[in-house]
């Protein structure tokens, strides 16, 4: 039983340490702007306990003797009004101050953060990549790092409340001993209030947080389906889910409120009673000339003035573990090392190759291989067609080719040059046309127009009233299928390529499209060494040759015509199109 | 935290809402939610009582100075009374305040289910026109972001409003009740202190805007990072790209700070008011003297009171700022709940005669409502007429834009003709209960959706209740069995979000089994545009033929070999039926469609078959 409290004990303290070291880790990144809010704060905790000194002068000095004994200086008013909006301003200053900096230092340490998570994330290859899901890796950059440096904002301020009860229990001993002693012993119980309360409360927000992610989810993905939903009538029953993960969270926030409710009315109470008390007290005090007026109200004061910053202690703890989890998550990312760029172990194809394969192999699982011993050669300015049934490896074939995946054993060796890979599903960027086909390069317009020529993609593009400068994605036009991949391929072409791959590139496309796109590759790019990915026929038809890939072999190699002469299976897929036509229409097929 | 999200779309602007002022909005939202009016007197009353409890201590501390402590000696004797009352008007107003904060929590949090649940609902019976995808974000931010301005502001500005309200008004009274003049004085020097307040609040408000926009771009801008690595990597672009997304996070910390700074002068600006108001009091009340009757626990009642009057300005700027946007997203709730709602439920609903189902379209005529837009004047269909009998196999064939998606939409009464009338089994559409319909009629839509769950499930949603065996007799009814025995799982399989584990043909395959599962009477299929892979492509015609047998087909075709298959095609163009026959018919004929089918051959016929 003992050990199971050391235990608790030392988790305990190890938080501590893991806080303190976040903090030490975060502040050193930019200590001068965390300094200066600190200094403001400290400031600012000074005034306050300073206001209440002033505030008993006055009493003392100015309130009572005018208006019980009838007279007073004029130079002691004016001083103590001038203190009184001295103290005022100085107090504000600090606050300003405090506040200014403290978001300085947040949000420029939040950038730097960001910004050396985004820099591991474009360094890593995509094995790295693929072995975690996007939505994480793109949180660490962003909700993890505000989680982390969240910490940071109410730290001051905290830091100032502390000095403020440190500062000010002083005073009221300093003022009267047995009241002091009685008011400070109140700290610790007004705080443990406050973390007790922060403790509680936070465990319906978390769950309310959580309630409410599930109810996002759950409704994007019911409104996403709607068509299916009435299709089958199913509204009510929809509306009936989506409202039980309502009242859950409507369930855990009418805890937290009620909650709230009993502890604000405590944490009113508390402190009003012991101002109560300090009259009682101080009444007695007062008659045994210990203290006068002025120190009994000076105190009083004192005490109101605390109480609401007091409440910032239970918050800034309250943020603690967000942020030590969203820190540990940045980094994870920041401390692996980068992994080896696989596309240092390619090598360069010497005299009329353009892409060669020797003995390639690649599995994903260890018993799996994607690709089994692949040997290929592709000839320099030639155009290839990869075919194969979904699962075969074209892919992945082409991702070794491009070095976006090492090879396990064997050797690849391409022409040297540039070399551009576009892949089926199309990535665009959240900004113009143009700088999604330059992506990153200089190109002139000129040079964007011809490449959007060659994939087919001008006349859509002419047609947009904005043009190259047209924005696509959430904020702009979204483009079809079709559409998108044309403005994939352009940018690869923009870079006239010594090597082009292509991922089944123009299969949203119709087949006239997606054939006068092959052509045009085959015109424009003369010296270009192609391989494509292909399902139709009539596409396939116009490369040069076919390989075929099955299971993770290379099966056969040839014309199209031959193969289809020559292996079963592949004449199986190629007329697989066709199949249902001719059984209809004898006279059609052939 | 919730407000760092709200990329809202302002969806209403041509609606009614739109212009209705904040007073108008709130009660509209109150008779929505009219738990919020229960019992909100007793509230009020609590909250005021709440306050008298916030305010005894400077009572007292006026009262001990002017007649506890006097020049002869202290009165132990009042100050114990004193204190007595004083306490107890502390606990009972406290207990006031705890049962006013916890009234109005549940009431509101019980409003804001029930508004959310409306929204939802009501969502889910809008025409599938108000459902674009383009649309559909804000739609989700709708019952998300924008109920959750709402709870925001109930956890803390309504409760500002009612509390701090409640304690301002009982402070100003004991002032008055003080000294009048001196009370006066006291509201006179704190006045400019709202407009310092609004004037740094119309800077602030559109500050966070911002800093808002710029935290989405950065989030975004970190999204595409991730989501492109492959492209990135491909192209080299990774170095440029991350410094793409460092200036965005740039932008955004700038912002933020920016929007900080202006913060940072709004809460000291009522400490420096505080620190004037009570010079000011001091300063007149000690030149009064005694004379004015102004005791000296009065006027050091007054300086406690006048940091209780001014402590909660400061907030209610923020509170203000807060209840503005509250108010919008109210604004943007009751928008949709004034969009009509889909096609309406019949008030005397038909029943449909059992077994397959004819179909009449007569003279049916369509125009898309377009909000605001000008591509107006172009009708989707034009005078439409077809008799399907029970059980006939029907092709839609047309271009892209003819008119034949709409079609099928309306055929499935997603929306309701302009002009003329559908009959189902000789019923009009409108005279058919949603329910029956739904059991009668299925639609398979291009791209199929499928939930985040197991192919089980997905086929379950058709049919709750639908035992594991009978899944399986579907499979094995459309001849799937050796597709899905390949799964890893079986009909155990995760699909994975919106299906992303299954290829695009297997979503097919799931929607077609789907459709089996709830074993309609009429089939309305939208078939899909990509390229599948020819296996696939393969077991899909084969599982669709299966599929159709005995019951009456329309089949939105994109590939001509559906329409081949058809007993009947119909050709759309322009909104307009320009051919009506079997395939061979058309064929010979060498209309619209004779070219359409000859373009389709050359380009799929393989090089040696030519």
């Amino acid at each position: 039983m003992s050990g199971g409290s050391t235990n608790v004990a030392r988790s305990r303290l190890q938080r501590w340490r893991e806080a303190a070291r976040l903090i030490r880790n975060l502040v050193r990144i930019h200590p001068r702007p965390f300094v200066i809010a600190v200094a403001g704060a400290a400031v600012f905790a000074t005034c306050t306990v300073a206001s209440s000194v002033v505030l008993r002068w006055v009493i003392d000095h100015v309130i009572d003797p005018r208006l019980r004994r009838g007279h007073v200086d004029t130079t002691t008013v004016f001083a103590g009004i001038g203190l009184v909006i001295g103290v005022g301003v100085v107090r504000a200053g600090g606050v300003v101050v405090r506040r200014t900096w403290a978001g300085i230092a947040r949000w420029r340490i939040a950038e730097k953060l960001s910004g050396e998570v985004v820099d591991r994330l474009v360094e890593q290859p995509i094995t790295w990549h693929q072995r975690r899901p996007s939505g994480d890796l793109a949180a660490r950059a962003g909700v993890d790092v505000d989680a982390a440096v969240e910490v940071l904002s109410p730290l001051p301020f905290a830091s100032s409340v502390v000095l403020m009860v440190i500062v000010s229990s002083i005073w009221m001993l300093v003022i009267d001993v047995p009241l002091g002693l009685f008011a400070v012993a109140v700290f610790p119980v007004l705080i443990s209030i406050n973390l007790t309360y922060q403790h509680r409360v936070d465990r319906h927000y978390t769950e309310a947080q959580a309630h409410l992610g599930d109810l996002s989810a759950a409704v994007h993905e019911s409104f996403e389906g709607v068509q299916v939903v009435k299709a089958f009538g199913a509204e009510q029953r929809e509306t009936e889910r989506l409202a039980t993960i309502a009242a859950r969270l409507r369930q855990s926030r009418t805890s937290a409120v009620l909650l709230k409710g009993t502890f604000d009315a405590v944490l009113d109470v508390v402190p009003a009673l012991v101002n109560v008390s300090l009259v009682l007290f101080g009444a007695f005090r007062i008659r045994a000339g210990a203290i006068s007026i002025g120190d009994l109200s000076s105190m009083i004061y004192m005490f109101t003035l605390l109480v609401f910053p007091l409440r910032i202690i239970g918050y800034a703890l309250s943020s603690l573990p967000h942020a030590l989890a969203g820190w540990d998550r940045i980094r994870e990312v920041l401390d692996e090392p980068i992994e080896a760029d696989p596309e240092a172990s390619l090598q360069r194809s010497t005299g009329d190759v353009g892409l060669m394969f020797e003995d390639v192999s690649y599995r994903f699982e260890p018993d799996r291989p994607v690709l089994d011993d692949i040997d290929l050669t592709v000839a320099l300015g030639s155009t290839v067609a990869l075919v194969g049934t979904t699962g075969s490896g074209k892919t992945t074939l082409l991702r070794l080719a491009s070095g976006l995946l090492g090879s396990d054993t064997g050797r690849v060796s391409r022409v040297d040059g540039e070399h551009a890979l576009v892949l089926q599903e199309a990535f665009l960027l959240g900004d113009t046309l143009r700088e999604n086909i330059a992506f990153g390069g200089q190109y002139s317009d000129d040079d964007i127009w011809r490449a959007l020529e060659c994939a087919e993609g001008r006349d859509f593009v002419e047609e947009l009233p904005r043009g190259l400068d047209t924005e696509v994605g959430e904020r702009g036009v979204s483009l079809s299928g079709g559409q998108r991949q044309r403005v994939a391929l352009a940018r690869a072409l923009v870079r006239r390529p010594a090597l082009l791959l292509l991922d089944d590139t123009t299969s949203a496309l119709d087949p006239a499209t997606e054939a006068r796109v092959v052509s045009n590759l085959r015109s424009e790019l003369d010296h270009a060494t192609v391989l494509m990915v292909a399902s139709r026929p009539s596409t396939i038809a116009l490369a040069d040759r076919v390989v075929f890939l099955h299971d993770a072999r290379v099966v056969a190699t040839g014309t199209h015509n031959e193969l289809l002469l020559s292996n079963d299976t592949y004449r199986t897929i190629m007329e697989a199109f066709e199949v249902d036509r001719s059984a209809l229409e004898p006279g059609v097929g052939g | 935290m919730s407000n760092e999200n709200r990329a809202s779309i302002v969806l209403d602007e041509e609606m009614g809402v739109g212009r209705l002022g904040a007073v108008r909005i709130l009660s509209r939202g109150v008779e929505e939610a009219p738990i919020l009016r229960q019992g909100f007197g007793i509230t009020l009353l609590l909250a005021l009582l709440g306050a008298a409890g916030r305010v005894v201590i400077p009572v007292t501390v006026q009262q001990a100075i002017d007649h506890g402590f006097r020049e002869s000696g202290v009165k132990v004797g009042f100050i114990v009374a004193l204190c007595s009352i004083s306490a107890g008007v502390v606990l009972i107003g406290a207990t006031a305040q705890r049962a006013a904060v916890r009234r109005l929590g549940r009431r509101s949090e019980g409003a804001l289910y029930e508004l959310r649940v409306r929204v939802i609902a009501h969502i889910h019976r809008l025409s599938l026109a108000d459902h674009n995808e383009e649309r559909r974000g804000a739609l989700v931010a709708r019952v998300t972001s924008d109920v959750e301005t709402l709870a925001e502001f109930f956890s803390w500005g309504g409760l500002a409003w009612l509390l701090d309200g409640a304690l301002m008004l009982i402070v100003a009274g004991v002032m008055l009740s003080y000294d009048w003049l001196l009370a006066l004085i006291a509201f006179a020097v704190a006045l400019p202190l709202i407009w310092v307040l609004r004037a740094v609040q119309a800077h602030l408000g559109p500050a966070y805007d911002k800093a808002r926009t710029k935290n989405s771009e950065m989030y975004g801008s970190v999204t595409e990072i991730v989501t492109g690595a492959e492209t990135l990597r491909a192209y080299r672009a990774g170095r440029v790209m991350a410094g793409r997304t460092k200036r965005v996070a740039k932008d955004r910390s700038d912002a933020f700070v920016r929007a900080g700074i202006l913060g940072a002068f709004l809460f000291p600006s009522g400490e420096v008011f505080s620190a004037l108001t009570v010079s000011a009091v001091v300063g007149v009340g000690v030149a009064r003297g005694p004379g004015g009757g102004l005791t000296a626990g009065a006027l050091v009642g007054f300086v406690f009171l006048t940091y209780r009057f001014l402590e909660p300005i400061a907030e209610f700027t923020e509170v203000l700022d807060q209840t503005q946007t509250a108010v919008a997203g109210l604004r943007r709730l009751l928008g949709i709940l004034d969009i009509p709602a889909g096609p309406p439920p019949p008030t005397a609903p038909q029943e449909l005669p059992a077994g397959p189902l004819s179909i009449d379209v007569a003279d049916v005529t369509f125009q898309y409502r377009t909000r605001g837009e000008l591509d107006d004047d172009e009708p989707v269909l034009i005078g439409v007429n077809a008799h399907i009998p029970a059980g006939q196999q029907v092709a839609l064939v047309g271009s892209t834009g003819s008119g034949k998606t709409t079609l099928g939409r309306l055929l499935a009464r997603f929306a309701d003709p302009g002009g003329g009338q559908i009959r189902l089994g000789g019923v009009p559409l409108t005279l058919v209960s949603n329910d029956e319909l739904r059991r009668r009629l299925v639609v398979v839509p291009q791209e199929p959706f499928l939930f985040d769950d197991t192919i089980a499930a997905n086929l379950g949603f058709a049919l709750p209740g639908t035992s594991l065996a009978d899944l399986e007799r579907a499979v094995s009814k459309l001849d799937l069995d050796d597709w899905l025995s390949a799964l890893p799982e079986g009909l155990q399989t995760s699909v994975g979000e919106r299906g992303s584990q299954l290829s695009a043909g297997e979503r097919q395959l799931v929607a077609l089994l789907r459709a089996s599962v709830a074993d309609p009477d009429v089939l309305i299929l939208d078939e899909a545009t990509s390229s599948v892979d020819a296996l696939t492509e393969v077991r899909m015609s084969r599982a669709l033929e299966r599929l159709a047998q005995g019951r009456t087909t329309i089949a939105i075709a994109h590939r001509l070999s559906t329409a081949m298959r058809a007993d009947r095609v119909l050709v759309l163009e322009h909104g307009r039926l320009i051919e009506d026959g079997p395939h061979e018919q058309l064929v010979t004929n060498g209309g619209h469609y004779a070219d359409l089918f000859a373009a389709w051959v050359s380009s799929t016929s393989t090089a040696d078959n030519g």
